[in-house]
C-alpha cells in the first residue's frame, strides 16, 4: 500500500488513540485532532493527503469543517465518518464534496480501503494538475 | 357501541321532530275543530232565530187575514143578507178563491144555525152551537180562532169566527188545516229537525214532522211563556220557540246538532287530512333529515377519528424514530471502540510467540467472536438509522409498474419454492414518477418477502396498482394468510416489532418500509381483507423530475 498521511478529527480521544494507533501499524502517517478548528489549524501547516471527519462534534461540527477544508484546501479528499447518521447528513456531506460517507461500527480494511481510495482519487486528481501545468509551462516560449 | 349511540341520537330527533310537529299539529286540529263546530252552532243557532221569526209573521199574518177576512164581510153585510143561504153561497164562492177557507157558516146569536155553505152541509144542518165554548168566547170578545181539532167532521181543522160589533150573529170559517200545516213546510233545518205548533196545553197543532204525536217530558218544558224567540241548546238539538196568537200557540223548531254540523264535518275532515298529509311530509322529511344529518355527523366524526388515529400514528413513528436513532447513535460509539479494540488485539496476537501464549487460538476465536456480534449490532443500528439504504442522490423517473416486476424477478425463485403464486394487477399507462427507485424498490421487496413468509405453501399475492385522481399512485400488496390481529394493527410499524419466532425477524423491515415511504413523501397503511389476509396500500405522490 501506498504510503499517504491521514488526519483524523474526533471528539472523542480514545477513538482517536487506536484509530492513530491502528493506521500507523499499516504504515500510514497519521495525525489526528480534538476539534475541527484543530484540524484546520494542522491542515494549514502540514501535508495531509486525507481527512477522517466525525460528522457530529462540539464547536464547530463535521458539515461546516468539511466546507471550510474544501475552501482551504480543495485537493485534500475527506471521508465523513459518524455514529449518528441520517441519509440527509450523508448527502449534505456528498453535496459538498466529501469522498465517501462512513458509519460506525466499522471494521479496519473497509475504513482501509476507502481511505486508499480517497487517497488514490486526490493523487489522480493531483497527478492531472501536474501534466496540465507540464503542459502549460512546455507551451510558452523558452 | 358508537353506532348504538347516533341510533339513540336518530331516535332522539326522530322523536323530538315527532312531537314538535305533532303536538302542534293537533292542537291546532282540536281547535280549530272546537271553533269551527262553536261557529257552525251559531249559526245554526242565528238561522234557526230568524226562522222561526219569519214563520212566526207568516203564521200571524194568516190567522190575522182569515180573521180580518170575516170582520170585513160581518161589518159590510148585516144578518138579514147573510143568513140567507144564496148570499152566503155567492159571498163563499167570490173569498175562497186560494181555497183556504173550507166552509163558511152564519149562526144567530142564539146558537142556530142560519146558513152554511160547505162540504159538510148534511151532516151540520140544525146543529145548535149555543153550547160551544168557541161560541161563548166569539159573544163575548168579538172573535175567536180555534185549536185544530177533529170536530165532526172527523178531519183536523181549525175554526175562525167573528162576530158583528152589535153582536146579532157569528161568521164562522174553516180553514183548511192542510194548508196551514204547508205554513211550517219550509220551517225545517237539517233533514232530521223538526217543526210544528202546539198550543199551551202541549197538544200538537200541526202534525211534528218526526212523527211526534204528543210532546215528550223534556219538551213540555218549552211551554213556559216567554217574549220573542227563545233558543235552547240541547246535548243533541237546538230548539227555538216562538209564541204566537196571543200566547194560544206555541211555534216549536228544532234543529239536529248533527244535521247541520255536516258542513262543518266536511270542512273538518278536509282540513284533518290536509293537516295530516302536511304533517305527514313534514315528519318524513323530519326523519329524513335527521337521519342524514346524523349521517353526515357520523362520517364527520369517522373521518375525524380516523385523521386523528393516522396523526397519533405518525407522531408516534417520528418520536419512536427519534428514539431508535438515538439510542443508535449512543451504541454506535461503543461499538466502534470495541470493533477498534478487538481489531487491534486481533493485529497484535500473531506477533506474540506461540508457544508463550497458552490460549492463543482461544483469544484469536474470541476476538473474532466479538468483531462478529459487533457487526450483528452494526447491522441493526445502521437499518434503524437507514444507513444501510444505499443513498442515491439523483431521483429517477419511475414507471412503477415496471419497478414492481424487476422487485417480483429478486424474489419469484423463494415464491416457487413456497409455492406462492402472485397475480398482478397492475392499472395501465400509469404516468412516471420521480423517485428514489432502489429505496422503493426496498419497501415493495419487504412486503412480498413479508407476505411469502405469512401465507406459506399454496398462498397468493395480489399486487395491484393504480392511480388516483392523476396526482397519487397506489400500490397494494394484497395477501390471503391469517391477517393481522387487531391489537397488532396499531404496532405494526413499530420498530423492533415482530410477530415471527425469536431469531427469524429483527422486526424493523416495515419499520425501515414506513421510514422510506415517509420519506418519499407518501403513505403506508395496513388494513386485513374482508376475505382474510392482509392488504398494505402504499400511496405515492406523482412528482416531476427538477
Amino acid at each position: 500500500m501506498r504510503e499517504f498521511n491521514v488526519l483524523v478529527v474526533d471528539d472523542e480521544q480514545e477513538f482517536r488513540e487506536i484509530t492513530v494507533k491502528r493506521l500507523e501499524k499499516r504504515g500510514l502517517k497519521v495525525k489526528s485532532a480534538e476539534s475541527g478548528e484543530k484540524a484546520l489549524e494542522i491542515l494549514e501547516h502540514s501535508y495531509t493527503d486525507v481527512v477522517l471527519l466525525d460528522v457530529k462534534m462540539p464547536g464547530l461540527d463535521g458539515i461546516e469543517t468539511l466546507r471550510r477544508i474544501r475552501n482551504m484546501k480543495p485537493l485534500v479528499e475527506v471521508v465523513l465518518l459518524t455514529g449518528h447518521a441520517s441519509v440527509d447528513s450523508g448527502i449534505e456531506g456528498m453535496k459538498l464534496g466529501a469522498f465517501d460517507y462512513l458509519m460506525k461500527p466499522i471494521e479496519l480494511e473497509p475504513l482501509l480501503e476507502k481511505l486508499a481510495d480517497a487517497n488514490e482519487k486526490k493523487r489522480l486528481h493531483q497527478e492531472k494538475i501536474e501534466q496540465a501545468q507540464i503542459k502549460r509551462n512546455m507551451s510558452k516560449p523558452a | 357501541m358508537e353506532i348504538n349511540n347516533y341510533n339513540r341520537a336518530w331516535r332522539r330527533l326522530t322523536g323530538a321532530f315527532c312531537l314538535l310537529i305533532t303536538v302542534p299539529v293537533t292542537i291546532l286540529v282540536l281547535v280549530t275543530a272546537s271553533s269551527l263546530k262553536e261557529a257552525a252552532i251559531e249559526k245554526v243557532e242565528v238561522s234557526l232565530g230568524r226562522l222561526i221569526e219569519h214563520k212566526k209573521d207568516v203564521i200571524t199574518l194568516f190567522l190575522e187575514e182569515k180573521e180580518d177576512l170575516l170582520t170585513m164581510m160581518v161589518g159590510m153585510y148585516p144578518v138579514t143578507y147573510l143568513g140567507r143561504q144564496e148570499n152566503l153561497n155567492d159571498l163563499f164562492i167570490a173569498v175562497n178563491t186560494a181555497g183556504s177557507i173550507v166552509d163558511l157558516h152564519v149562526i144567530d146569536s142564539s146558537g142556530k144555525q142560519l146558513a152554511y155553505v160547505g162540504p159538510y152541509a148534511q151532516s151540520l144542518i140544525d146543529k145548535n152551537y149555543q153550547d160551544a165554548a168557541w161560541f161563548q168566547d166569539v159573544l163575548i170578545n168579538g172573535s175567536h180562532v180555534s185549536d185544530v181539532f177533529l170536530g165532526f167532521r172527523n178531519v183536523p181543522h181549525f175554526v175562525v169566527a167573528v162576530s158583528d160589533p152589535l153582536k146579532t150573529y157569528v161568521l164562522r170559517a174553516t180553514v183548511n188545516s192542510e194548508q196551514f200545516n204547508n205554513l211550517l213546510l219550509s220551517t225545517q233545518i237539517g233533514p232530521h229537525g223538526d217543526s210544528f205548533i202546539v198550543n199551551s196545553e202541549g197538544t200538537l197543532q200541526t202534525p211534528s214532522r218526526a212523527g211526534l204525536t204528543e210532546l215528550n217530558n223534556e219538551d213540555r218544558l218549552l211551554l213556559e211563556h216567554h217574549e220573542g224567540t227563545t233558543i235552547i241548546k240541547r246535548e243533541e238539538s237546538i230548539v227555538a220557540t216562538r209564541w204566537v196568537k196571543d200566547g194560544q200557540w206555541c211555534l216549536i223548531v228544532k234543529a239536529l246538532v248533527e244535521d247541520s254540523l255536516a258542513p262543518f264535518y266536511k270542512v273538518r275532515n278536509d282540513i284533518i287530512f290536509v293537516i295530516f298529509v302536511t304533517s305527514a311530509v313534514f315528519l318524513t322529511i323530519a326523519v329524513l333529515f335527521a337521519k342524514y344529518f346524523l349521517q353526515r355527523i357520523e362520517k364527520e366524526a369517522r373521518n375525524k377519528a380516523e385523521l386523528g388515529h393516522q396523526m397519533v400514528q405518525m407522531e408516534k413513528m417520528a418520536t419512536v424514530g427519534r428514539l431508535a436513532a438515538g439510542i443508535a447513535h449512543e451504541i454506535n460509539n461503543p461499538l466502534q471502540m470495541i470493533t477498534s479494540q478487538a481489531g487491534w488485539i486481533a493485529e497484535l496476537l500473531p506477533e506474540e510467540e506461540p508457544g508463550k501464549v497458552k490460549n492463543l487460538d482461544e483469544y484469536t476465536k474470541a476476538v473474532e467472536q466479538i468483531r462478529h456480534h459487533v457487526r450483528r449490532a452494526g447491522v441493526i443500528t445502521h437499518r434503524l438509522l437507514g444507513f444501510s439504504r444505499k443513498i442515491s442522490v439523483e431521483k429517477q423517473n419511475v414507471q412503477l409498474n415496471d419497478l414492481i416486476e424487476e422487485t417480483i424477478s429478486f424474489v419469484e425463485k423463494e415464491a416457487g419454492y413456497n409455492n406462492v403464486s402472485i397475480i398482478r394487477n397492475y392499472a395501465e399507462a400509469l404516468p412516471v414518477t420521480a423517485i428514489d427507485g432502489p429505496q422503493l424498490q426496498q419497501v415493495f421487496l419487504n412486503l412480498i418477502n413479508n407476505a411469502i413468509d405469512e401465507i406459506g405453501q399454496g398462498g397468493i399475492i395480489e399486487i395491484r396498482t393504480a392511480l388516483e385522481g392523476n396526482t397519487k399512485l397506489i400500490v397494494e400488496f394484497a395477501d390471503n394468510g391469517h391477517g393481522i390481529k387487531p391489537e397488532n394493527l396499531k404496532r405494526i410499524f413499530d420498530p423492533f416489532f415482530t410477530t415471527k419466532d425469536p431469531g427469524k425477524g429483527t422486526g424493523l423491515g416495515l419499520y425501515i418500509s414506513y421510514d422510506i415511504v415517509k420519506k418519499l413523501g407518501g403513505t403506508i397503511s395496513v388494513a386485513n381483507r374482508n376475505s382474510g389476509g392482509a392488504v398494505f396500500t402504499i400511496v405515492l405522490p406523482i412528482m416531476s423530475l427538477g
